[in-house]
């Protein structure tokens, strides 16, 4: 345990989905651990992800159509329900990041004409 | 989008429930074991691995949980756990469950039958094709008259109007009932022909045609059966039914109405009992080209002014009401510019159709909101009832309650769990209700049938549809869904509030202090037995008043007077003449007293405006009138006080003199002597006075009904070119003199025969009085038994409950000595609280009801339904209260014995 306190940020339902459609944009058909660990590393451990509650998201996004499911081989020889993200997927990916940025954005202004 | 996409996956997911359940366990261990992996590289061993794995994932049962909350429908699933519950809990507590389904029943039946009635009268559309495009047409007048006559149009009215507009489809006219002789041949060849009475309606050609009802056999009219030699008529099909037996031979037969020969062409179908705003079924519907034959007398073809007719109209299909009336509006104003009327039509409104006419009539209303008004209140004490009995077992389920809010449920979870079991209560007693209404309807119907079809009112037949229908359903399914959560709300709420360890460790018996005082409770126990108290009260005075009218004295000779009426002559001159010649016959007989021409008494009532001019000031005021021949004072057997009586010169120089009663002097000329001094009269209506001199003064006597005696009365003497009533008295054998009467008849003429009846005024008239009376006070009676019954098996299951909460406290009480009679009495007279407070709100009530109900009967010719029994009766008051007192009591008393039954100990050990 380092010393710097490590501030662990939850995150929403609909932004958890769109993080994980984009994972598996980026890197390809993945199963669930893959996604859990791609992640923390990619937020240096900032995350606060239970690796449990990706699966919640990924049976939305099934059950929407965004990603599909299929039973693979690992390199080690084990199995594992491998996701990858469909067209209608990718769409909707396109359309929720744009719509994400809109937000950040607004809000990034908003809290700048605040601070001055 | 989405949303569908995700349903449609989630109903998948539940049908496939195991598969999914297996494929997310394989998941899961899969994760598991590459966790595992991957802590094994980093150098554990596989054991320590293991449950690294385990504790870097989490818990496996919460993602599990996670995941099937996502993919299944979870309101569904919760809904239907919550069902099946409800069903096993409501099965273990039968004793509850029967009460409260067969209360449930009862109260939503009462005002399904209700609403069935109302349904079958105003809601109903007519039996016609496509009736919301059928309107009839009501006009306004200037003076403000309300009532049948704003139905009424002309002859010339109506071909104007049918030939100025484009924006009905059609336009059809249909009079009032008119009456004719028919003789008809009971066989087709050489039967006997039998004469009758019978009563039909004259139509437009295309009424059949344009209201879209095609006739069951044979045909309806062809525009040119006005013009063919024998016209033709179409019988209704009761008519037919009752008359003729369903014979289809019938068609193609010859009758003679009239003297005119008709053939009979088509019978209508059985749902068309006819379009007008008078409520019987005609016989026969017949062409208005016949007017002249089977209606003589007038003419109505050329005068404007005679209003015999009823329109009705079908839009077009493209227009709206508001323009179509606006048209129909300007032509009716635009035509009656052409003539003089007596009181001008200021307005044209089209209304739509149903089986009541004129269901905006301000009377009918009223009647409708008072019978919604007491329907409902019956339901509200058996909600409340129902919702008494739920505190009771919620107070008996918050252990089980305070444990699954302490496990994590939302309160508003468990409250849809509580109130699914009121919904499922509340849906199973409204089926039950519904069938209750159903039976019940038709119960009632034949009650009614009973009192119309006496032997005066001549086999009135109405035919209303009580069957129920979509609406009906429709209705009493909202009622049941309302009476849910008008009983089930309140209770989950108080439920389910916060205070679990008061509710887990069950302290709630903590001495009964803090659930006695629950003033929910007591509020909906006073407000029952207020209910209960006020009809009761309402019922006792209408029994009262029951029994009052079944021996009421009218002053008038009853028994041995009787209505003779028959079909004098088809013209009014005709009608008077033979009327003369009939009575200076009966006259002459042996076995009549006496026999007199004039308004026959309980039959309707005239009140003409009076104005009474004394000095310098005006006497104004409303009067009952009726039409009096010399004879007739003597024949009613109405003693003369003073004054003289009518003479024959009186009727044929028309002269103005009049004859009042006793009343009329007191109200008018009180201390003067009334003879020779005048009034006038508004005998039309249209504010041309007509003046008269009092030549006489008669007793008062109950002349216009049965509950009072006539505030004011006026008798006009008959005119010598006018029909009446006739009026008849036997004297010495009732039956010798129908004899002789019916000889008489016979000997003057004939024909007369077949078409008269001869009625006494106590069986005719009197006997609809009474049956009404008892009608009344049987319906009232029922719905007060109602009432208090829920009432009492309400206060019984309160203080079953209070009781078993403080046995403790009764046990230690006996324990320190106390004597069963003072326990008895200390919780006895707590409970007996609120049934006092609701007793005492009732008395007030009813009081004000009745008061109202008294001073809103000023009117002269209104009934008084207590028969004069006055509001106040203390009687009946102080009565009926001590009789629900005491039934408060018993219900109060049996289970604090059942409580004191108990041994000491076991009632200080029990929770």
């Amino acid at each position: 345990m380092s010393s710097e306190r490590r501030e662990s940020i939850r995150i929403l339902q609909g932004t958890l989905d769109l993080i994980v459609l984009r994972t598996l944009a980026s890197m390809g058909p993945q199963h669930a651990y893959g996604i859990a660990t791609r992640l923390q590393q990619v937020s240096n451990d900032s995350l606060n992800l239970n690796q449990g509650t990706l699966y919640p998201a990924l049976v939305r996004l099934g059950q929407q159509g965004f990603i599909k499911g299929a039973w693979r081989k690992t390199e080690n020889y084990r199995e594992a329900k491998y996701y990858s993200i469909t067209p209608a997927g990718r769409r909707a990916l396109d359309q929720e990041t744009r719509r994400w940025r809109k937000l950040a954005g607004l809000v990034e202004q908003l809290l700048a004409t605040g601070e001055s | 989008m989405r949303h569908w996409r995700r349903l449609i996956a989630k109903l998948h997911t539940y049908f496939r429930r195991e598969s999914c359940e297996q494929d997310l366990d394989r998941e899961l261990r899969s994760h598991l074991l590459l966790l595992s992996d991957e802590f094994e590289r980093r150098g554990m061993d596989p054991e320590q691995a293991r449950q690294a794995a385990r504790r870097a994932f989490g818990s496996i049962a919460r993602a599990k949980e996670l995941s099937r909350d996502a993919w299944s429908l979870v309101w569904l699933e919760q809904a239907w756990q919550d069902l099946r519950h409800a069903c096993r809990s409501l099965l273990h507590n039968p004793g509850f469950t029967l009460v409260a389904i067969a209360t449930l029943a009862l109260g939503i039946g009462v005002n399904s039958t209700f609403f069935t009635a109302y349904n079958a009268l105003a809601l109903k559309p007519l039996p016609v094709a496509d009736p919301d495009h059928v309107v009839r047409l009501e006009r306004w007048f200037e003076r403000g008259y309300f009532g049948d006559l704003q139905y009424a149009f002309s002859y010339p009215e109506f071909i104007y109007c049918r030939d100025h507009n484009d924006v009905f489809a059609g336009l059809v006219a249909a009079s009032w009932p008119i009456h004719v002789f028919a003789e008809i041949r009971n066989d087709a060849q050489s039967g006997s022909i039998v004469t009758e009475n019978l009563r039909g309606e004259l139509v437009s050609a295309n009424y059949f045609a344009d209201l879209g009802v095609a006739a069951q056999i044979g045909r309806t009219f062809f525009p040119d059966d006005e013009h063919s030699a024998t016209p033709a008529i179409v019988l209704s099909d009761s008519f037919w039914r009752r008359r003729f037996n369903g014979d289809p031979l019938i068609l193609g037969r010859a009758v003679v109405m009239n003297r005119v020969a008709v053939t009979i062409v088509g019978i209508a179908p059985e749902k068309f009992t006819g379009a007008s705003v008078a409520l019987q079924t005609p016989d026969f519907w017949a062409p208005l080209s016949m007017q002249k034959e089977l209606s003589p007398g007038h003419d109505w073809r050329n005068e404007p002014k005679l209003m015999q007719l009823q329109l009705l109209a079908r839009l077009k299909a493209s227009i709206p009401l508001k323009r179509a009336q606006a048209e129909a509006d300007a032509l009716i104003r635009r035509f009656a510019a052409s003539y003089q009327a007596s009181d001008r039509t200021k307005a044209v409104t089209l209304q739509h159709t149903s089986f009541l006419g004129n269901t905006e009539d301000p009377r009918f209303q009223t009647v409708v909101a008072a019978l919604l008004a007491i329907v409902g209140l019956v339901l509200l004490v058996a909600c409340a009832n129902i919702a008494n009995m739920l505190f009771a077992r919620g107070a008996a389920r918050r252990q089980e309650i305070g444990v699954r809010l302490a496990l994590g449920a939302s309160r508003g979870r468990v409250v849809r769990h509580l109130l699914t079991e009121s919904v499922l209560l509340s849906l199973l007693g409204g089926t039950l209700g519904f069938f209750l209404s159903v039976w019940s309807s038709k119960l009632l119907w034949v009650v009614i049938e009973g009192i119309l079809a006496g032997p005066l009112t001549g086999g009135l037949i109405v035919n209303v549809n009580l069957s129920p229908d979509i609406r009906v359903f429709t209705y009493t399914f909202a009622i049941s869904i309302l009476a849910a959560i008008a009983f089930g709300l309140s209770p989950a709420l108080r439920c389910t509030k916060a205070g679990l360890t008061a509710a887990i460790k069950d302290e709630s018996s903590v001495f009964g202090s803090r659930l006695t005082r629950s003033r929910l409770r007591s509020a909906l126990v006073a407000a029952q037995v207020t209910v209960s108290m006020v009809l009761l009260i309402v019922a006792g005075l209408l029994v009262r008043g029951m029994i009052r009218s079944q021996t009421t004295v009218t002053g008038l000779e009853t028994r041995r007077v009787f209505l003779v009426s028959a079909g004098f002559g088809s013209t009014p001159a005709n009608a008077a003449a033979m009327q003369r010649r009939v009575l200076d016959r009966l006259r002459m007989l042996p076995a009549v007293r006496n026999a007199a021409l004039g308004h026959a008494p309980f039959l309707g009532t005239w009140t003409p405006p009076i104005v009474v001019q004394k000095g310098h000031s005006t006497l104004r005021g409303r009067t009952l009138a009726s039409y009096a021949s010399d004879t007739y004072f003597d024949t009613l057997g109405i003693a003369l006080l003073r004054g003289r009586s009518f003479t024959p010169q009186d009727a044929a120089k028309s002269a103005r003199v009049a004859v009042i009663s006793e009343s009329a002097v007191a109200r008018f000329w009180p201390g003067e002597d009334p003879l020779g001094q005048r009034f006038q009269l508004d005998l039309n209506f249209r504010g041309n006075l007509t003046e008269f001199e009092v030549i006489g003064i008669v007793k008062d006597v109950r002349f216009a009904n049965l509950t009072r005696i006539d505030p004011v009365h006026v008798y006009l003497p008959t005119s010598a070119t006018d029909s009446y009533a006739m009026l008849v008295r036997a004297q010495g054998d009732v039956k010798t003199a129908a004899e002789s009467v019916r000889a008489a008849f016979r000997s003057i003429d004939a024909t007369l025969l077949p078409g008269m009846s001869f009625v006494s005024l106590e069986d005719g008239p009197l006997r609809i009085h009474r049956s009404l009376a008892r009608l009344l006070a049987m319906i009232g009676t029922l719905l007060a038994v109602l009432a208090v019954t829920l009432a009492a098996v309400g206060i019984y299951g309160v203080m079953a409950f209070l009781v078993s909460q403080r046995v403790k406290e009764i046990g230690i009480r006996v324990a320190l000595g106390a004597t069963s009679a003072e326990v008895l009495k200390a919780v006895v007279f707590q409970g007996l609280r609120p049934v006092l407070i609701g007793i005492a709100f009732g008395i007030a009530g009813a009081a004000g009801l009745s008061w109202l109900l008294h001073t809103s009967l000023s009117f002269p010719g209104a009934s008084d339904l207590l028969y004069g029994i006055p509001f106040y009766d203390p009687p009946t008051f102080l009565g009926l209260a001590l009789m629900l007192l005491s039934i408060a009591a018993s219900a109060s008393v049996v289970p604090a014995r059942r409580a004191l039954s108990v041994d000491p100990i076991t009632a200080l050990r029990c929770q």
